[in-house]
């Protein structure tokens, strides 16, 4: 009889799994399940869901493959990994998916169930890769995933076969869970709070979890058993688990709670800013309020009349629906409201890629609206940092009464990450100020950030016009003439740019100065940092990295870090739009670094990279 | 907000602005200008309470021209940016000034969702037939056949109806007007500001310049009698000069009848302004040459708001909800845990030590230094040092052992348990002895999966493997930290001689037994 005592325990600092299933196979609630219950062990995370922009592909197929890669450790853990070193593949279809990301020795589980004629050939295969040497250089672990789900449910006779089958992932994730040491218990408790109304599904799920963990003890499906010990780096606090875009709504609300003003969030459906709105409109009881509008149009005007009416008006969307955003934006900036537009970025042009990341929306931040129409632009760096962002959108928009657009992407919107929850010390004082008193009021009089009263209609003796044509300074009458226009549009110009003196500076990563310097902006904080942390350490030509999250404008000593250094790389999910920003904007040349894969960066596609700039090319 | 201005009445005057007026003479927008003047007056809100949003076209420069909030905002949006306005502030008095290109081409989707919706707006659709400020192009309500800059053939289009459009998207109010008598307008006005619910009023606006008399047909005051039936909740639908022409159903058609004055027959259509959708709608079909035009409320019903009902949804979450608090949200829909600060290297956690307790306390793991430091720190009572700094070989064990090796079923084991002490700790071995796991009543307790054979499954399914060991050396304060850290209720102490365990509680009895 085998016994786990034969099983040595064995330590490692990381581990990289990705489950690849069909996208009605619950590969992403299998993720989750495995980042919550790693993250309560108090392990550090980044999770990667990579989903097919079709709710259901036709099973089986490669357009339908779903996958959750996650990526546990007790050190610095800032990317979902590069290459998965455990692949669950639920069918031929994933497994063929993944296969090119695997690296050799890695192991691959299969549920050989699912490995029939018809599914190959769904699938592409011409030949069977479990039967042939294919799959040699791998470990592979051949485990009838299916079968030996619906064996563990034999006794549940409520459940029909289908009902039995579709508990499998539950199975992989007990295989797992016994692999790396996981504890049962937090994803059992979910089970029972998630199916409280069907308690016959939290059963079989359950049953089917223990029968995984216990199938891998029995069966010595491997030969150690792994532990990632608790994170150790980590800034001493109470944590939590937290995706990009449920901490960008609790940074909404808390900077409305800190603020004492209602959040309107008037936002239109689409992927993957839907889950921001989903959030909110489940926060009622923190008053917020929610509109899902018509379109996105409608969606930032309810958002504006909202800031006009004296709340933290938002909208939220992707690409395609800050296109149709333009339109109030720029009202936002000639009223001089605080609008605040998150544009959560997935591929492009048009409707492009709904489900997968890119950084390209950058210059449509910055510059799509008719006429001089700046505003401020933020760009969050991680999941945990969209609470901090949204906080900060919320900020400077009411500081500076001007539009704030806040960019996110599908990665960071998507990933999960432990996060320290902040006291409520920690956060920076809101203060609003709705303009009541009628001395000396002028509706475009302007305070010492440049920025107009903010009046609630409602007030006695304050009432006002505001609207989309040119403004004379102070009155706000409707004025055209050439001079006023032209102070206007500098006025505007000028209360964006004075925001530089009320953020941050930029920090470097690393030394000072040196050869090359690695600028980056938004989602591939993460890559770039983890890349750099890794060359430094195996390398003496160092890297340094500065990364920006205030767009526009930029913090003030940016040039000065860039100058420090010989070269500047510039990588970007994009074709460059930073870099364009950059050498427009001062001149200074620097090395563009593309990727527009609808994907992250990878640790070895920058490091490469900082290889091929450091001159005389260090090993 | 409006406990302040309760008392005062308003005029005329206060609800003007000091802008001068750019229609261009004998627009009809003056007329409906003048007469928003006296509504507002009358209904005696104050200026401050009343806001007026805009889309872009001459009627939409209304808001300039009222001593009101106001906001000119994009073309054809006003709806959207009032639905923001009204949800966020619903006890303000909010206008949407639209006109028939405003509201019913680039904004006409807006339109239908805020009627729709039934938010609480009196909606004022300027409709003069014709796109005045860029000039005199066609509108989607100009006649088919309409010769203007981009028809000079003629308009090829279908025109819409605005009311049969307000009808169809389920507005509360519906009701037109028609700029050429200004106390209808004011009339029309005041009833729609009195409906809660969302208001719709088409007003017949003539464009002097590009369109001027495109109404004449209906509106002229030679004509007016004959072709405008005046419509009046309970009354039946009559018209004429002389009072001699009503409108009737054949079916679901309506037939003008004509009839002796003064005598009217039975089978009049009587008007209801709650009448079913599809009279309300078959009224806005009558139209010029066939039928007169029909003037006044078509439909007023009453039907939750959306603001009112948004507003409860939130009063009732907050009752629902036991913690409102930024520190519940931030834990939300998620478990936490918490990372300990970790005490630096050799350094002593030095607090203010004066019993035993806070010494326990704050000793940290491998903090032996830390023991050692105890006895020369002023106010710790003496001896807790030598307490703390204990070797664990000097302990005794006040607990069973079980030892079994590793395919031992799971029933057996507890057949020994219960024949000896039930709460031994049960020591899973290997062929050479060595322990390879442990296994505690609460893991018997709780680990045996469901289904399990207990006469066949082995103890190893519900063991801890590879438990941590002490060493002799140990001290009793670094073993209370460790069982403490990892929530252990007992401790395996692994010496040359074999292996004892200690609990939690032959810790304390040490303690207690031999504290200061
Ligand atoms: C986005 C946009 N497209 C076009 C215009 C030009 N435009 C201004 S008003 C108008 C039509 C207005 O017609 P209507 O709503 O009937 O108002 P009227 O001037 O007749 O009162 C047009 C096409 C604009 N201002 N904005
Ligand atoms: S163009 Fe027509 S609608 Fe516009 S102001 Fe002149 S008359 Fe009035
Ligand atoms: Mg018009």
């Amino acid at each position: 009889m085998a016994t786990t005592a034969t099983k040595p325990i064995e330590d490692i600092e990381r581990v990289v799994i990705r489950f690849a299933g069909d996208s009605g196979d619950g590969m992403q609630l299998t993720g989750s399940q495995l980042t919550a219950t790693s993250a309560l062990m108090g392990n550090d995370i980044a999770t990667f869901p990579d989903y097919p922009s079709e709710i259901r592909a036709p099973a089986g197929t490669l357009p339908g493959v779903s996958g959750f890669q996650v990526h546990i450790g007790r050190s610095d853990i800032r990317t979902p990994g590069d290459r998965p070193d455990v692949l669950v593949a639920m069918n031929p279809a994933a497994l063929k998916v993944s296969l090119p990301d695997m690296e050799k020795g890695t192991t691959i589980i299969v549920n050989t169930d699912e490995f029939t004629a018809q599914k190959l050939k769904r699938a592409k295969w011409s030949s069977n890769p479990l039967e042939d040497d294919s799959l040699n250089k791998f470990r592979l672990v051949k485990v009838g995933l299916t079968s030996l789900t619906v064996g563990a449910l034999d006794e549940l006779e409520d459940l029909n076969k289908a009902g039995k089958e579709r508990c499998r992932n539950f199975f992989a994730l007990g295989m797992i869970y016994y692999l790396f040491d996981r504890p049962l218990e937090p994803t059992v408790k979910w089970l029972e709070s998630k199916f409280k109304k069907k308690p016959l599904l939290a059963e079989a799920n359950k049953k089917v979890l223990k029968a995984g963990y216990f199938y891998a003890d029995t069966v010595e499906l491997f030969t150690h058993v792994l532990r990632i010990p608790p994170a150790t780096h980590m800034e001493p606090g109470e944590y939590r688990q937290i995706s990009g875009n449920q901490a960008l709504a609790f940074g909404l609300v808390a900077a409305s709670m800190k603020a004492g003003v209602p959040l309107f969030y008037g936002s239109y459906p689409i992927t993957p800013a839907s889950d921001i709105l989903h959030a909110l409109a489940n926060l009622k009881e923190y008053g917020v309020m929610t509109f899902q509008a018509e379109d996105e149009i409608a969606g930032s005007g309810a958002a504006l009349g909202a800031t006009y009416a004296g709340c933290i008006g938002v909208t939220g969307t992707s690409g395609p629906g800050i296109c149709l955003k333009s339109e109030m934006m720029g009202l936002a900036v000639m009223t001089e409201l605080p609008l605040i537009v998150i544009n959560v970025q997935r591929g492009g042009p048009s409707t492009g890629l709904p489900t997968k990341t890119e950084q390209a929306d950058l210059l449509q931040a910055m510059f799509s609206r008719n006429g001089e129409s700046p505003l401020i632009v933020l760009a969050a760096s991680t999941p945990t940092d969209c609470f901090d962002m949204a906080y900060e959108a919320v900020r400077l928009a009411t500081k500076f009464m001007t539009p704030v657009v806040l960019l996110s992407d599908g990665y960071i919107a998507n990933g999960a990450a432990p996060w320290r929850i902040p006291d409520e010390s920690e956060l920076a004082p809101i203060e609003i100020h709705h303009r009541t008193d009628e001395d000396g009021f002028e509706p475009y009089a302007r305070d010492e950030h440049l920025a107009r009263p903010w009046v609630q209609p409602g007030t006695p003796g304050l009432q006002h016009r505001v609207g989309g044509l040119e403004k004379a300074e102070l009155t706000g009458d409707v004025n055209m003439q050439p001079e006023n226009h032209e102070l206007m549009v500098e006025l505007r110009a000028k209360k964006v740019a004075g925001v530089a003196e009320d953020i941050p500076e930029l920090d470097v990563l690393g030394d000072e100065e040196g050869e090359l310097l690695v600028l980056g902006w938004g989602s591939t904080c993460g890559s770039i940092e983890m890349a750099v942390g890794q060359w430094n350490a195996g390398n003496d030509r160092k890297v340094s990295a500065a990364h920006l999250r205030y767009l526009n404008p930029f913090p003030k000593n940016l040039t000065d870090v860039m100058s420090r250094f010989k070269k500047v790389l510039v990588p970007e999910l994009n074709m460059g739009q930073l870099a364009l920003l950059i050498r427009g904007k001062f001149g200074t040349d620097v090395v563009e670094l593309h990727k527009v894969q609808g994907r992250p960066f990878t640790i070895a596609e920058l490091t490469d990279a900082f290889r091929a700039n450091l001159e005389g090319g260090a090993s | 907000m409006t406990t302040a201005t309760a008392t005062k009445t308003w005029k005329r005057q206060d609800f003007a602005s000091d802008q001068d007026v750019r229609w261009c003479p004998g627009c009809g927008d003056y007329v409906v200008l003048s007469a928003v003047h006296r509504t507002l007056a009358a209904i005696g809100r104050g200026p401050h309470e009343n806001v007026f949003i805009s889309g872009i076209g001459c009627s939409s420069r209304f808001p300039y021209y009222l001593g009101t909030y106001g906001f000119h905002s994009v073309h054809g949006r006003a709806p959207a940016i009032a639905s923001g306005v009204k949800v966020c502030r619903p006890d303000l008095s909010v206008w949407i000034v639209t006109g028939d290109g405003d509201g019913l081409s680039i904004g006409a989707n807006h339109l239908l969702h805020v009627l729709r919706r039934n938010i609480d707006v009196n909606v004022l659709l300027f409709n003069n037939r014709i796109y005045g400020l860029t000039k005199g192009q066609y509108s989607p309500a100009s006649e088919q056949g309409k010769v203007t800059k981009t028809s000079p053939m003629g308009s090829i289009e279908q025109p819409i109806n605005p009311l049969s459009f307000a009808i169809a998207s389920q507005a509360t109010f519906v009701a037109r007007t028609y700029d050429a008598d200004p106390k209808h307008v004011a009339a029309i006005l005041q009833r729609a500001a009195q409906h809660k619910g969302v208001s719709f009023v088409e007003i017949y606006q003539n464009c002097k310049i590009f369109n001027d008399g495109t109404f004449n047909a209906v509106t002229n005051r030679d004509v007016r009698s004959d072709r405008i039936v005046f419509l009046e909740h309970g009354k039946p639908l009559t018209f004429g000069a002389l009072g001699n022409k009503g409108i009737t159903l054949n079916g679901v058609d309506p037939v003008v009848v004509e009839f002796e004055p003064g005598n009217p027959p039975a089978d009049l259509l009587v008007h209801d302004e709650t009448a079913s959708v599809g009279l309300s709608f078959l009224l806005t079909r009558l139209a010029h040459p066939d039928f007169p035009e029909a003037m006044g409320v078509f439909r007023a019903v009453e039907k939750p708001v959306y603001e009112d009902e948004l507003h409860a949804q939130i009063a009732k979450a907050r009752e629902n909800s036991k913690d409102t608090s930024l520190h519940a949200l931030l834990r939300r829909g998620a478990e936490t845990w918490t990372i300990k600060p970790p005490a630096a290297e050799g350094e002593a956690v030095r607090g203010e030590v004066e019993s035993l307790g806070d010494a326990l306390e704050e000793v940290g793991p491998e903090k032996d230094s830390y023991i050692a430091d105890l006895d020369e720190d002023e106010g710790v009572p003496e001896g807790v040092a030598r307490v703390l700094g204990t070797e664990l070989s000097e302990l005794t064990s006040d607990s069973d052992t079980v030892r079994v090796s590793a395919d031992t079923p799971i029933g057996q084991v507890l057949e020994e348990m219960r024949a000896g002490d039930a709460l031994a700790t049960v020591l899973v071995c290997a062929e050479d002895d060595k322990i390879v796991g442990i296994v505690t009543e609460r893991d018997l307790l709780h680990r045996i999966p469901d289904g399990v054979d207990l006469k066949t499954a082995p103890i190893t399914i519900v063991m801890t493997p590879n438990p941590e060991t002490l060493e002799p050396s140990d001290t009793v304060a670094h073993a209370l930290n460790f069982a403490g850290a990892r929530g252990y209720r007992r401790v395996l102490v692994v010496s040359e001689e074999g292996v004892t365990v200690l609990t939690v509680g032959d810790l304390l009895d040490f303690i207690r037994t031999s504290a200061p």
